[in-house]
């Protein structure tokens, strides 16, 4: 058997000793709001009945000098993990582990000011969410 | 037809195991309880009758408002030979019920998140 032929079939044993200690996972909380899910909404002319028929019942409503603070939250949280030390298992007399993991937690809250009359005068997001990545290396 | 039986029997060879669960906070908002709420006609003992205490009260420039809700988490894994997925997913239903200073019910708010919820297992793409 040629040096290359036995390249070929090892790589897909490698691959797949490598990826069995592959882990993904998602948590999402809510449904994310994005800028164009909230674009409808205009200061001082939408109402908050208007943004409830289209995004549901917010998380919290609280008071605020200026009226009432109308918060919606979410979260999309993403964790991948890989252990390269099964690479070594068949030839270790021990598990070793040499895990790669990485989490990344998109949390953020869109809020909306309301006036005394429900209608929104001012909206926002919280932060400008990074979409967290799969990406397991952590470096 | 020959793809389709491989990639089938590649996915029985491969899965090992798979899991549901599920986890719920608060008791059910029913909407016909809800639909009993009339702004302006139902006091706030009558919203206690109907709901019972709520799980927030907080004052909205004198008003208050009773905020009732539930949450509903479904999770779902795919634990296959080579890897595993697993998604979860949270919803709550809210609502929100604000007292004007007279006594009677002013606004009722309420979304029910939870009934599209659903068990995935595919962490990728929305």
């Amino acid at each position: 058997m040629s040096w290359n032929r036995s390249l070929t079939l090892l790589f897909p044993l490698i691959l797949a000793a490598a990826l069995s200690g592959c882990n993904v996972a998602r948590l999402t909380i809510n449904t994310p709001l994005t800028s164009d899910s909230v674009a409808f909404i205009t200061e001082g002319r939408t109402t908050l009945a208007d943004v409830i028929a289209t995004l549901g019942a917010p998380d919290s409503m609280t008071d605020a000098e200026a009226g009432t603070l109308v918060t919606y939250r979410f979260l999309d949280a993403k964790y991948s993990r890989v252990n390269f030390g099964w690479l070594l298992k068949p030839w270790s007399p021990v598990d070793p582990d040499l895990i790669f993991s990485r989490s990344g937690l998109g949390t953020d809250a869109f809020e909306l000011l309301c006036d005394n009359n429900w209608i929104v005068t001012h909206q926002a997001f919280v932060r400008h969410r990074p979409a967290p990545p799969f990406t397991p290396y952590p470096f | 037809m020959r793809r389709v039986s491989m990639l089938l029997a590649m996915m029985i060879l491969t899965l090992n195991a798979c899991a549901f669960s599920r986890g719920t906070l608060g008791d059910e908002i029913k909407t016909e309880t809800v639909n009993l709420i009339k702004k302006g006609v139902t006091t706030r003992a009558e919203v206690l009758a109907l709901l019972g205490a709520p799980d927030r009260l907080l004052q909205l420039n004198g008003r208050d408002l009773f905020q009732y809700y539930r949450y509903d988490a479904k999770v779902g894994s795919l634990l296959l030979i080579i890897a595993n997925f697993s998604r979860a997913s949270i919803k709550s239903d809210d609502l929100f019920v604000v007292i004007a200073r007279e006594g009677t019910v002013e606004e009722v708010i309420a979304s029910k998140r939870t009934e599209g919820l659903e068990f995935r297992f595919w962490p990728f793409g929305d």
